[in-house]
């Protein structure tokens, strides 16, 4: 079989010993980076694009991609361990991840973690390798009015994914549409709400309102409860998930691995979707939702396999039709054109060893990382028992270079210091603040691709229904406002019958 | 113990100032990293061109040459730092004709200005842009496309990635006096993609994302906007030859703080020229659909000027604002 063959040329390839340390060091950098809160693979990719020219093109390249996922598995180490989402994709993980650590059951959710990530990279590598061409066409299916479903269904999902009161869920994700809205619109380049400042002509960075309102607003407030603080530290347990755990993970790692897989094939936004949507659904089918948010195990694998599986899919439009589906890919693309390859669709015919020695090293690259992540399970969870007083500069100085390195401007630092004073009072407020991520990510795409809809559709809004595609969403859509609003009514009901 | 410690605090500080303080001769340039600042984030074309070279200059010049993205807002972030510099060679700007020519012309207040703020040093790199089309739309050369848009007024899409790239396609639009919708999209990649999923049928664009799909038979180009054919596919006709006397070329040039001495510039622009007649760098440009520049700073400086008045009237009389 023609697969065959090819994985047998790409294991040729990946598996030089030459290859393998590029890979080991590939994969161990964007661990590093993932658990650094702040600095993100797109700032690391950039700073080693000029070293990677002097490589080997699939050696950069297996470099490259090596950070980008590798850093997906570190991400989710300090999201767990301090609620900080070192990733955007691992914001989802930072909800129950941080419980399950705080209930000293850190060492199960970075265990977890790092199994339903591997399983998730397995998974869609495979699919990568198998169904390249055809699923790049799924990528083509999805047009504007398509997009703008799938946005809807989102946002809606993202009350469902609120713990606590539906009304301030719903504040919370209009607050961040409204955030979203800052910036430049990109149909008729009017700039909104930047107070005449460049800095904020394309929007208020997703990274540091992200790293303010979950990382510093962690920070304040824990410096808040000092004496509680230590009391969780010192509750560390066994740093393994128990079989419970394990078999309750199962599930939920399988169906995000399907969701990330899917989503992440989507450009814009597609892996960062994967993970929200799958938490969503795990809470949704689940027996008891009122577990999710105080440290219910599925909220940990099932995002984590999404994000994982998201990363690896991602790399499909890029391979297979020179789209970059995210900031990354487009600068893997970069990488490749300096290394004189023509990204596009001829890259898996006229570079096979370059294609299927990538797609190799990304399950060589998975399956180190989950080699070296578990032992070192042990070594993250120690560091929650440093004095708080030493740990938390640390964490708040890492924070502010990430931040920082996206954009050497001061200006992103100050953002994120604000989003943290924010963030305090909403917490004071028992707000939670991923509604108003996920509205703030969602909002403006979702503006975008309305207008560019109803642009090509003439003004027409049938659009959204008479293509099937969008019809569906906008049903499922429809089916989680009445399941989120079923039991109110129903309580309101038997409130009325017992008067 | 606390006299010692204010000694050695006075020598670092002493040091400190004797390493840090020094004037740029001609000479002595470069003594430090020389910063290339980029408007664009990491892999947008400005950044490979400024990667290619910095590399190239770097071992030329004997001090390393770093390149910094500072994306936003249409590159103005970044010519704007560039601008407020100290005149000293050691921060430089690569311009790109978008933020130096177009700029102007879309918005109604910029914080710098392209001729006032800036010395040219050389032009790096100029490209066309291409019209490509679906395959599925029933045109197979320009004069088709323009027959098949006067058929149908208002119903064709065109996609573009910026508004630089919309401003060009908008005077051809008057020229030849064709009625087409424009769609905007978040850069060159997206409007490609439009096009290739026929979400629009025509798409005006830049070399990287457009030659991997022509050469894929994904998108059929249909003409260019240079005078002279594109190198990198010679076989797509100019738009002077299909009859319209439509010229529009982008370009990325080196730009240093209005003031820096002369010696720098010209120092730099001899590097510079060397850099660019090089083999490797020919190659890896022509790779990406540009071609190498090397015009001398007062023949760059008269470009700039002409390329400015042009657009910036076009893009007044068609109203179109970036703000």
């Amino acid at each position: 079989m023609e697969l065959f063959s090819n994985l047998f040329l790409g294991f040729s390839t990946a598996a030089t010993p030459l290859n393998l340390l590029y890979c080991l060091v590939g994969v161990l950098l964007g661990t590093l980076i993932g658990v650094l809160p702040g600095i993100g693979p797109i700032a690391t990719i950039a700073m080693l694009l000029p070293v990677t020219f002097h490589l080997a093109p699939v050696s950069a390249l297996i470099v490259l991609a090596g950070i980008y996922y590798g850093a997906q598995y570190g991400g989710s180490t300090s999201a767990v361990l301090v609620n900080m989402p070192g990733e955007t994709s691992s914001v989802v993980t930072c909800l129950d991840g941080y419980q399950m650590a705080r209930r000293g059951r850190g060492g199960a959710a970075l265990s977890i973690a790092a199994l339903g990530s591997f399983f998730g990279g397995c998974v869609a590598t495979f699919l990568l390798a198998a169904f390249a061409k055809p699923l790049s066409q799924v990528a083509f299916k999805f047009q504007p009015a398509e997009y703008f479903s799938l946005m809807v269904m989102g946002l809606i999902g993202a009350v469902v994914m609120a713990r606590g009161d539906l009304l301030k869920a719903t504040a919370m994700v209009l607050l961040g549409l409204l955030l979203g809205l800052v910036g430049t619109d990109v149909n008729s380049g009017t700039a909104r709400f930047t107070f005449g400042l460049p800095q904020l002509a394309d929007g208020i960075g997703f990274v540091a309102v992200a790293m303010g309102l979950f990382g510093f607003t962690e920070v304040i407030s824990n410096l808040e409860l000092k004496e509680k603080r230590e009391v969780f530290a010192s509750k560390v347990g066994t740093l393994l998930p128990t079989r419970e755990e394990l078999r309750r993970s199962v599930p939920p790692v399988l169906r995000g691995t399907a969701i990330g897989s899917i989503l992440g094939l989507l450009p814009g936004g597609g892996a960062v979707l994967g993970s929200f949507t799958a938490y969503v659904f795990e809470k949704k089918i689940s027996k008891d939702p009122s577990r999710f948010g105080e440290g219910a195990v599925e909220g940990v694998a099932a995002p984590e396999s999404a994000n994982n599986a998201g990363a690896q899919t991602s790399f499909i439009p890029m391979l297979t039709l020179g789209i970059p589906s995210n900031p990354v890919m487009a600068l893997m693309i970069g990488a490749m054109l300096i290394h004189n390859i023509q990204p596009g669709p001829q890259v898996m015919t006229a570079n096979p060893s370059l294609f299927w020695g990538l797609v190799a090293s990304m399950w060589i690259g998975n399956l180190m990382l989950v080699v070296l992540n578990l032992p070192l399970v042990g070594l993250w969870v120690k560091l929650l028992a440093v004095p708080y007083r030493l740990l938390f500069p640390a964490i708040l100085l890492f924070c502010c270079i990430g931040v920082y390195s996206m954009n050497n401007t001061p200006v992103d630092v100050v953002v994120t210091a604000l989003f943290g004073l924010l963030g305090y009072v909403f917490h004071k407020l028992d707000c939670e603040p991923a509604p108003l991520m996920l509205g703030f990510i969602l909002g403006p795409m979702m503006e975008e691709y309305l207008r560019r809809a109803m642009t090509l559709s003439r003004g027409s809004y049938t659009v959204f229904v008479t293509r099937p595609l969008s019809l569906a969403l906008l049903l499922i859509a429809a089916a989680l406002i009445v399941v989120v609003l079923a039991p109110a009514v129903r309580q309101k009901r038997e409130e009325a019958f017992q008067e | 113990m606390k006299r010692l410690s204010q000694l050695l605090s006075g020598c670092v500080c002493a040091v400190i100032l004797l390493l840090g303080g020094h004037s740029a001769h001609g000479d002595s340039y470069p003594s430090k990293p020389i910063k290339l600042v980029v408007g664009f984030p990491p892999g947008a074309t400005n950044d490979i061109v400024a990667r290619i070279i910095s590399e190239k200059l770097g071992a030329a010049l004997g001090q390393p040459v770093v390149v910094e993205n500072k994306p936003g807002a249409n590159a103005i972030i970044a010519t704007q730092f560039v601008a407020q510099a100290a005149p000293d060679g050691y921060t430089l700007s690569i311009g790109a004709s978008g933020a130096m020519t177009f700029n102007p012309g879309l918005y109604d207040r910029l914080p710098y200005d392209p001729i006032k703020d800036f010395a040219p040093v050389i032009q790096l790199a100029t490209f066309p842009l291409v019209l490509v089309v679906n395959p599925a739309v029933p045109a197979k050369t320009l004069k088709e496309l323009i027959a098949l848009a006067k058929s149908k007024p208002g119903t064709l899409f065109y996609g573009s990635g910026s508004t630089p790239f919309q401003v060009a396609t908008e005077l051809l639009k008057k020229q030849v006096g064709i009625n087409i919708t424009h769609v905007s999209y978040k850069g060159s990649g997206p409007a490609i993609a439009a096009g290739m999923s026929g979400e629009v049928s025509l798409v005006t664009s830049d070399g990287p994302a457009a030659v991997a799909q022509i050469n894929a038979g994904t998108l059929r180009a249909l003409a260019v906007t240079s005078p002279k054919r594109w190198p990198i596919l010679p076989s797509i006709p100019t738009l002077t030859e299909t009859g319209y006397h439509f010229e529009a070329v982008i370009w990325t040039g080196l730009f240093a703080p209005a003031g820096t001495p002369r010696p720098i510039i010209e120092k730099l622009h001899a590097e510079l020229a060397k850099i660019l007649k090089m083999t490797d760098v020919k190659e890896r440009f022509r790779t990406v659909g540009l071609e190498p520049g090397g015009a001398t700073p007062s023949e760059f400086s008269a470009i700039l000027k002409a390329d400015l008045d042009k657009w910036t009237r076009v893009a007044r009389e068609n109203n179109i604002k970036a703000e």
